[in-house]
């Protein structure tokens, strides 16, 4: 029997049903917590109860709370610094390992790219502990010079340590850039005489900008959302974020204030939703200057004589500030059962935390959780990103178009709101609220709220396989669908591999999202984070911190065995 | 010993120079010299290493061993470790891509080696705009090279990597990215160019038409050592290996058995047929294995049997525009040759000239 | 004969049948209790949200099980607002959600009662509880949890440690340099029970506000929960927190060397854990023995002595005991009763009000 029609239209979409289900699929589980959160800022009370009274006392309510400016006015500063930070160092640091002869390039990749993997709340719990007021590293030096001359709970502080956190996203941008610039433009720049910083400043500099640009727009975006890392510092000293502030309205009226939160989380989407669009933007423009035409010469690094050194030193002063403070401050901690100033690190060594850790039902089903959704839910998602995917594969029709914009959407929320909005999703709608309570939900507000990045994952392996390949397929006789299962599909299947294993890391790495959704059931290691920072249960963040960072050093260790390329 | 005052100084000298990429030995030993007004060639296939040596040259890759000098001043040289960088060396090169900077102008791109070199900004205008009208680009300067033409862009780069007028102009396959219609015009054009403003010119090609109408000298790069060096005449009537042999022009060749060998010239036979050749290799005795040559354009078709002559059935025959070629196959031997007119089909005999017949 | 005997067995049994049902129910307790012991059964699980942790009531929740056979106890325990929220989101969905409801933010309780999520029982135990924790038979109070003062015992000595809130005022003042800094408290803003504990500090210091603006000037550190303030505290990045529950800093000094702990003595919060049955419940009989269970005798002690949260009841003994306590503090000791005068701050324009009146009196001692 022949295979279907592609000609003909199922609603006006054209192609098969399957895809007209999956572009439906994907708008529904897009659009309606979103349309919910808007729907909740329009009323004056929680959407359950009744009488719904629509009105704009939400936002009247956030607008002349002092809380909301000074919440806004922190992320703006917070966030510039972090471009201002991340941008130049990212930058430095990929022209460095890419371009020169800086000493030890070829093992610190993996290493640059782990606070892209490790959950911001297990770095900002690190630093606290390893830096903070009586941190570890603070009482050494102020046993040495008398005085600890940083805080990390300052403004200052955060926005630095937000910077520095920021630099592996600029890094993967620039790097790529860097290595897709062919190599003869630049010696083009030396024979005509230019020392090795010329050809940096005067060619390599310039074609890469678009990129640098775009990482610029994408941590300040970034620095909107930033929640975990402002949760931890910023309590001290009262310092609030627009993400924070959404939490702290969690309580502030005493009882749950939904239609504030839903307020403040339309402010900062009519913020970070703009800032998606320029992203998308920018990322087309970068695309100009790849210049790989010819003969992919060898790529001489550039020899950097005496400034080895110096580079060097910049490289391994910000792992160490970034990196190593950071984990090793958790790793400590998960090991000793008090600290600070006047305790003698060498006599309270214990296990008693990862005890008390697996002692816990509730911790123990978090962490079996994290691993579940990560792995079968990771593996789950991609075949969800590879239908989307699939259904816009070189097909430039308007439903393509639609669903490109779509998946952009979820980027723009905070994972906090996400999973909120999922949460009223799971509570309201009948047939779905036996899943409430189940792993489902947070596999599902997950899903959702990663759609853009691992179907862009996806379907960069799927424009890897040549369209000749596919076009040879459906000259012989094969529909669309066909051809994707039976040539596309199995050539990229070490791209989907490598696609699973990234979302795996990414799902392990998630926090705000499953906050909401945290209930009996519903644990995962991050949203636990967030919950026992809360009441105070440090040993068990500390325990629970070490687990996450080892569940995603096994990605790692297995991404980088296998060859994944980490970029996206 | 230096050549500064003759006639002819030696621009760029190239002594024993070894390069290998990690383990594998790309270089092993290679010497050259160009002189003043030269144009060579570095002709070979692909992994013969003649990319590398125009590299190496120009500093961008590394040599083991060995040493260069331009105008008689070191650049490298292994035993001293000295290596000068390639922003120091002078040297012009263009690139196959070209390179051309994407985000500036025609005019800045051909600029910039003068800025670096510190030179006023008026002359530098008046020295680019020299350069542009010499190759036909006065009217281009504030484009950019993503719209220009191909034929345009290879321009800009011949005049980016001459404007300061540097010793030696490096090329990396410069017809290679060109239409085969144009290669023709656009090889004239470059050696025109070259004998106009007296350059040196070393050019990496690996078609060896291109290579013999282009330059003065070819050296045949084989495997990363030299295997023969001379005038393209030189080259290509006298051959000294097999390798070279074939490399250049269009060629048949037999395969059989030496059955005589008597000083210079030697009888290969093979099944049902023998030939008399002249001997281009030695140590050779009665029954060991020979290899014979021979130029395409030099079979000649022949009214009836005689000396040296092998009778063939015609195969087919090809028209070529200006004449044809045609195709003779039997057994083991297969002989193409030229003619002016198209052959009847059948057996035809060919004449095998016993001088240019060469046996290896 | 054989007739008779096969009779007279089951009228025999048919006796004995509610003795054993008999034996069931708790002494004191009305006969007709044994309809709800039977229900209960039937019913065959109670749902409880709470908000003591799993490991606390772990013994509560064994023994219950060795009293009742056959009841099971789905326990959820998660935080306040947690408790809160879910119970008000899936009443509103209509779907199922919890019978017993306990929780430590008193406030919010009552408010769930007082908007008629309660069932209005009366517990066999009422007689034995204070009147205090008894709301309308609709609310009670489970645990006596008096709020203490924690502080550093490796680097406070001597006259640096208050004894009462008369005594934070002057130590704040004499040895603010000391204290600058150092000292935590909750952000109100954030925490539900700091709030509540904070309006009922209102009421009961009698120059509330000057103590605030002497708080104010050694710039406080504000934590969400007592437990980081206990952290901190430990770790010496904090010196000294107060309106801290007993309980836990009892339970964190045990392995803690650095903790201190202080009960005020000019007067002392006692907080305590509120449970309501709810209205909709599912398993209302099963709620009624878990709620009966854990105000019963045998359950303080177990609150008392195990679960080391601090027992309500006067007959019972052990330290952590509302007789034990009221021996060391007499008339200092002050309960927080369940009123309506709770919801009082749950009004948003109040509670606003309240703390921007705080937030000021803070800035103004800077």
């Amino acid at each position: 029997m022949a295979g279907r029609d592609e000609g003909r239209e199922v609603n006006g979409v054209r192609g098969s049903p399957l895809r007209v289900a999956v572009i439906a699929l994907t708008a529904l589980a897009v659009l309606l917590p979103l349309g919910l959160i808007f729907y909740q800022s329009a009323l004056n009370a929680p959407f359950f109860v009744r009488p719904r009274v629509p009105g704009v006392e939400a936002f009247e309510f956030i607008f002349t709370d002092s809380d909301f400016w000074d919440s806004l006015k922190n992320s703006l500063i917070i966030a510039a610094a972090m471009a201002l930070i991340a941008v130049p160092l990212g930058g430095i640091l990929a022209f460095l390992v890419v371009r020169t002869d800086l000493p030890g390039r070829g093992w610190i990749e993996p290493l640059l790219l782990i606070p892209v993997f490790v959950s911001p709340m297990v770095l900002a719990f690190g630093y606290v502990v390893a830096a903070g007021p009586v941190g570890f590293y603070s009482v050494a030096v102020k046993n040495l010079i008398g005085l600890v001359p940083w805080n990390v709970y300052s403004l200052t502080g955060i926005a630095i340590i937000a910077g520095l956190t920021h630099v592996p996203h600029v890094y993967l941008y620039s790097s790529s850039a860097l290595k897709s610039l062919g190599s003869d433009v630049e010696e083009a720049a030396r024979m005509a005489g230019s020392s090795p910083f010329q050809v940096a400043k005067d060619v390599s500099l310039p074609m890469v900008m678009p990129s640098l640009l775009f990482s610029g727009v994408l941590v300040f975006f970034l620095g909107f959302e930033l929640f975990g890392l402002p949760l931890v510092l910023g309590d001290p000293e009262g310092y609030l974020v627009l993400a924070t502030y959404l939490f702290k309205l969690t309580n502030k009226l005493g009882t749950p204030s939904y239609h504030l939160m839903a307020a403040v989380a339309v402010c900062i989407v009519a913020v970070t939703f703009p800032l998606v669009m320029l992203q998308r933007y920018l990322l087309r423009n970068a695309a100009k200057y790849v210049t790989v035409k010819g003969k992919a010469g060898r790529q001489r690094p550039l020899p950097l004589g005496n400034w080895r050194w110096i580079a060097a030193a910049i490289l391994f002063l910000w792992l160490f500030l970034t990196v190593f403070v950071p984990l090793s401050g958790i790793a400590l901690r998960a090991f000793v059962s008090n600290w600070g100033e006047g305790v003698n690190l060498f006599e309270v060594f214990t296990l008693d935390h990862f005890k008390e850790v697996f002692n816990q039902p509730t911790l123990v089903r978090g962490i079996w959780n994290t691993v579940l959704v990560g792995v079968v839910g990771g593996g789950l998602a991609v075949v969800c990103y590879a239908a989307i995917a699939l259904a816009t594969h070189r097909r430039p029709d308007g439903w393509s178009r639609f669903i490109d914009y779509l998946v952009l959407v979820p980027r723009a929320v905070p994972g906090l709101l996400a999973g909120l909005a999922f949460l009223w999703v799971f509570l309201f709608f009948p047939p779905l609220s036996p899943l409430r309570s189940t792993i489902f939900s947070v596999w599902l507000a997950y899903t959702v709220v990663w759609v853009a990045y691992g179907t862009r994952l996806v379907s960069a392996s799927l424009l890897q396989v040549g369209s000749e390949l596919e076009e040879a397929g459906r000259s012989a006789g094969a529909t669309r669908a066909r051809v994707s299962r039976d040539v596309t599909l199995p050539l990229i299947r070490y791209g989907l591999l490598a696609s699973w294993l990234l979302v795996f890391m990414i799902f392990e790495r998630e926090y705000s999202t499953g906050v909401y959704l945290l209930g009996p059931g519903t644990e995962v290691i991050g949203s636990l984070l967030v919950s026992l920072w809360g009441t105070g249960g440090a040993d068990m963040v500390a325990a629970l911190s070490l687990i996450n960072v080892v569940l995603v050093a096994l990605g790692l260790a297995v991404a980088l065995r296998f060859g994944v390329n980490l970029h996206d | 010993m230096t050549d500064k005052t003759s006639p002819n100084p030696t621009k760029l000298a190239v002594e024993g120079l070894h390069l290998s990429y990690g383990d594998n030995a790309i270089l092993k030993g290679v010497s050259m010299a160009l002189r003043q007004g030269e144009v060579v060639s570095l002709l070979g296939p692909s992994g013969s290493g003649k990319t590398t040596l125009l590299r190496a040259v120009a500093g961008l890759e590394a040599p083991r061993q060995g040493s260069i000098r331009i105008e008689d001043k070191p650049v490298f040289d292994g035993a001293q470790g000295l290596e000068v960088p390639a922003e120091r060396r002078n040297l012009g090169l263009v690139f196959q891509s070209y390179a051309l900077w994407p985000h500036r102008t025609v005019f800045d791109n051909v600029a910039y080696g003068l800025r670096l070199r510190k030179v006023s900004a008026a002359e530098i205008k008046s020295r680019v705009d020299t350069a542009l009208s010499n190759l036909g680009l006065g009217h281009l300067g504030a484009r950019f090279p993503h719209q220009l033409s191909g034929g345009q862009q290879q321009r800009v780069a011949i005049a980016r990597a001459l404007v300061y007028n540097p010793p030696v102009i490096l090329m990396d396959e410069p017809l290679s990215n060109l239409d085969a219609k144009l290669r023709e015009e656009a090889r004239a054009w470059l050696r025109e160019l070259i004998l106009t403003m007296r350059l040196s010119a070393l050019v990496v090609t690996h078609d060896q038409s291109e290579a013999m109408a282009m330059s003065d000298r070819i050296l045949l790069l084989n495997n990363g050592v030299i295997e023969q060096e001379g005038t393209p005449e030189a080259m290509y009537g006298h051959p000294r290996t097999l390798f070279a042999a074939e490399f250049m022009g269009s060629n048949n060749r037999i395969d059989g058995k030496f059955t005589q060998v008597r000083g210079d010239s030697a009888q290969v036979a093979g099944d049902g047929w023998n030939l008399w050749g002249s001997l281009r290799s030695e140590g050779k005795a009665p029954g060991a294995d020979a290899t014979a040559m021979i130029r395409l354009e030099r079979v000649q078709l022949a009214a009836g049997p005689g000396e040296n002559r092998v009778q063939l059935p015609l195969v087919t025959s090809m028209y070529l525009g200006d004449k044809w070629e045609h195709l003779f196959h039997h057994g083991t031997l297969r002989l193409r040759a030229y003619g002016r007119e198209p052959l009847p089909v059948g057996s035809h005999w060919l004449q095998l000239p016993q001088q240019d017949l060469w046996i290896f | 004969m054989k007739k008779f005997l096969v009779m007279s067995g089951s009228a025999l049994a048919l006796a004995i049948a509610p003795a054993l049902a008999l034996a069931q129910v708790p002494a004191g307790y009305p006969a007709s209790y044994a309809d709800t012991v039977a229900g209960a059964k039937k019913e065959g699980k109670v749902v409880v949200y709470s908000t003591t942790d799993t490991a606390s009531a772990n013994p509560l929740i064994n023994d219950f099980k060795q009293l009742y056979p056959g009841i099971a106890v789905e326990y959820n325990d998660m935080n306040s607002t947690e408790v809160y929220n879910r119970f008000i989101s899936e009443k509103a969905a209509g779907g199922a959600s919890a019978d017993a409801v306990w929780s430590s933010a008193m406030d919010l309780q009552i408010k769930l009662a007082n908007e008629g999520g309660a069932m209005e029982y009366a517990s066999p135990e009422v007689p034995q509880l204070p009147q205090w924790a008894v709301w309308k038979n609709q609310a009670y109070g489970t645990t006596y949890e008096p709020l203490a003062i924690v502080y550093n015992k490796r680097l406070l000595t001597g006259d640096e440690i208050p004894q009462s809130h008369a005594d934070m005022m002057r130590v704040f003042k004499e040895k603010s340099d000391k204290l600058r800094g150092k000292v935590t408290t909750y952000d109100i803003e954030k925490s539900g029970v700091g709030f509540m504990l904070i309006t009922q500090d209102s009421k009961f210091m009698p120059n509330f506000w000057d103590f605030v603006k002497v708080l104010g000037a050694v710039q406080p550190r504000v934590q969400s929960s007592a437990g980081t303030m206990m952290e901190r505290i430990s770790s010496g990045e904090n010196l000294l927190g107060f309106n801290i529950f007993n309980s836990y800093a009892q339970l964190r000094a045990k392995k803690d060397p650095s903790i201190g702990i202080v009960l005020p003595k000019d007067y002392a919060l006692v907080m305590s854990r509120v449970m309501f049955i709810s209205k909709t419940a599912k398993n209302p009989n099963a709620a009624k023995l878990w709620l009966d269970y854990i105000l019963s005798k045998r359950a303080q002690s177990i609150i008392a002595n195990q679960a080391e949260l601090g027992s309500i009841r006067n007959d019972v003994q052990g330290d952590m005991t509302a007789a034990a306590y009221q021996k060391q503090l007499g008339a200092a000791l002050k309960p927080i009763p369940l009123s309506t005068d709770l919801l009082v701050f749950l009004e948003p324009a109040k509670r606003l009000d309240f703390i921007k009146q705080w937030q000021a009196a803070m800035k103004a001692g800077k």
